[in-house]
């Protein structure tokens, strides 16, 4: 390793955490000062949104709120997984499979899933069902695509040494497609949070009863525009909590995939 | 061992019309013989392996081992690729105990096993190392491992130091025909490289491009063990590599519909 490489890495640890920091001050601040020189009473200066987080975190109600929307954004998670990553991988190791699937995916991908949500709301309420449904739809359109990419690029002779082994069909797509699969899995899982966050927030401007975009909207609705930003500020440091959490889970289980330059083997 | 009788494959092509990969192959191979296939680039030498790997079906013909016919891979045939094809989310030791845990061995006795086979090839203390963390020639020597842990009576290797540079390359023909010497497996061999094939094998089989036919069935009568300083001042080890040489030694290319 040169001197020069040596010492950026040594600066990229010491501070890891500092340039993402920056920015996010940057940004306050700019909110601050536009807000001042405008003094428009629809947008609050970033200090007095800050000032409102307390109330809402403290809030009983509204704290309960906030939580039962990510117990509902977890649900749909987890099951559009357990569904999408099967379906995405039968796909991607078998054509039948991947023409009688692929148009229908052709079909609902560019639709905007909260879009659907009135005509949800129709078949299963204004409850939990219809919510979970949109969050469930958004998710495993991705990770339906990712587990897709990710089986068809496996390696042919992975598979052929494991059938020389004697590993039938099913093992093989369980033992060697999933985790030959799993970085590409998690980039579509990873865009699955993300609109996981969408469609949560959407489901709950659409269809209010509970939940952090049932907040958001009712007080926008009220004029109320500090608890507005606040929520805006709630909604975006949950989204950066899970990417955190994700991106950790995924050091996790795939620290295999990337090439670790810490343990340099000497050539043989 | 192995006796492949009138094999032929045909690929389909896009757009229809159908390839000619191999035509009308028949070689057998005895039991603890070193045969290697050798051959330019495109003329169903591999697909030969992969047949009889039974990774790919044939067009037609047939091939046995051992008097049974091939329906598909087994653990009778290991096969060790170009590309390692290791698995890259297990360790070095998962991936030499895997064939083992296949089997159905209990865990300690398929690491122990393990573990005496990568001291074996050379890569003692790497046991807890990725692939990724690996440089080519290790990658090989692992997938080797691999494939050795369950014992399979014939090894198939389709041009396995192809990706290596000439020095790894050099280091990995040595310590194959040390394993080799020590229990004598069946190998069929499919190699591009003229000194390797006349280096490591007991015969030759010479294959011509498209469609692949078997050209000339040359006997490497070189006494082992071989040492390669030794091998390659011998005059008989030179004729015979020229007289490879100038067999695989393409006509023009030809321009086919």
């Amino acid at each position: 390793m040169t001197a020069a490489a040596l010492a950026t890495r040594t600066r990229a640890t010491l501070l890891p955490g500092l340039p993402p920091l920056l920015a996010c001050l940057a940004l306050l601040l700019a909110w601050q000062l536009y807000a001042r020189t405008l003094s428009m009473g629809g947008i609050p200066d970033a200090l007095s949104t800050i000032r409102e987080l307390p109330a809402i975190l403290g809030d009983r109600e509204s704290l309960a709120d906030i939580l039962d929307s990510i117990r509902r954004m977890a649900i749909g998670f987890a099951i559009a997984l357990a569904f999408s990553v099967p379906l995405g991988l039968f796909m991607g190791r078998s054509r039948t499979v991947a023409a009688m699937v692929n148009p229908l995916l052709m079909i609902t991908y560019p639709v905007p899933k909260a879009a659907l949500m009135p005509i949800i709301m129709l078949w299963f309420g204004v409850g939990d069902a219809s919510k979970l449904l949109v969050i469930v739809l958004g998710v495993s359109l991705p990770v339906i695509y990712h587990a897709y990419q990710g089986a068809r690029a496996v390696e042919e002779k992975m598979l052929w040494s494991a059938r020389a082994m004697g590993m039938s069909g099913p093992a093989r797509l369980a033992r060697i497609v999933l985790p030959a699969s799993l970085p590409e899995i998690l980039v579509g899982c990873r865009t699955g949070i993300v609109l996981a966050l969408i469609t949560m927030i959407t489901s709950e401007m659409i269809a209010r009863q509970t939940g952090a975009g049932n907040i958001l909207f009712n007080a926008l609705d009220m004029a109320q525009y500090e608890t507005v930003y606040a929520m805006i500020l709630v909604i975006s440091a949950l989204g950066i909590v899970l990417d955190m959490l994700f991106e950790y889970v995924r050091g996790l289980l795939t620290g295999w995939a990337e090439p670790r330059h810490d343990l340099l083997a000497p050539s043989l | 061992m192995i006796a492949i009788s009138g094999v032929t494959k045909t690929f389909q092509r896009r757009g229809g019309g159908t390839h000619l990969a191999i035509d009308s192959i028949d070689l057998q191979v005895a039991e603890g013989e070193f045969v290697s296939i050798l051959g330019p680039s495109g003329c169903g030498k591999s697909t030969l392996l992969y047949i009889v790997g039974g990774f790919v079906p044939p067009s037609r013909g047939s091939i046995t081992v051992s008097g049974r016919p091939v329906t598909g891979p087994g653990p009778d045939r290991g096969p060790v690729f170009q590309e390692f094809a290791l698995f890259p989310w297990k360790t070095v030791l998962g991936n030499v105990a895997y064939g083992l845990r296949e089997a159905g061995m209990r865990k300690r006795e398929a690491e122990r096993q393990a573990e005496a086979l990568i001291a074996r090839v050379g890569l003692k203390g790497y046991e807890s190392f990725y692939p990724k963390e690996l440089s080519g020639g290790m990658k090989q020597r692992v997938a080797i491992a691999r494939t050795l842990a369950y014992n399979p009576a014939i090894l198939l290797m389709d041009e396995p130091f192809g990706a290596l540079d000439a020095h790894t390359r050099v280091r990995l023909q040595n310590e194959l025909l040390e394993l080799w010497e020590r229990d004598r497996k069946t190998v069929l061999f499919v190699t591009h490289a003229v000194d390797e094939a006349v280096f490591l094998s007991d015969r030759v089989v010479v294959m011509s491009r498209q469609p692949g036919r078997i050209k000339a069935i040359v006997d490497i009568d070189l006494p082992r063990p071989r040492h390669r300083d030794e091998l390659l001042l011998q005059s008989r080890y030179q004729h015979l590599v020229i007289e490879l040489e100038r067999m695989i030694e393409d006509p023009p290319e030809e321009i086919r519909p």
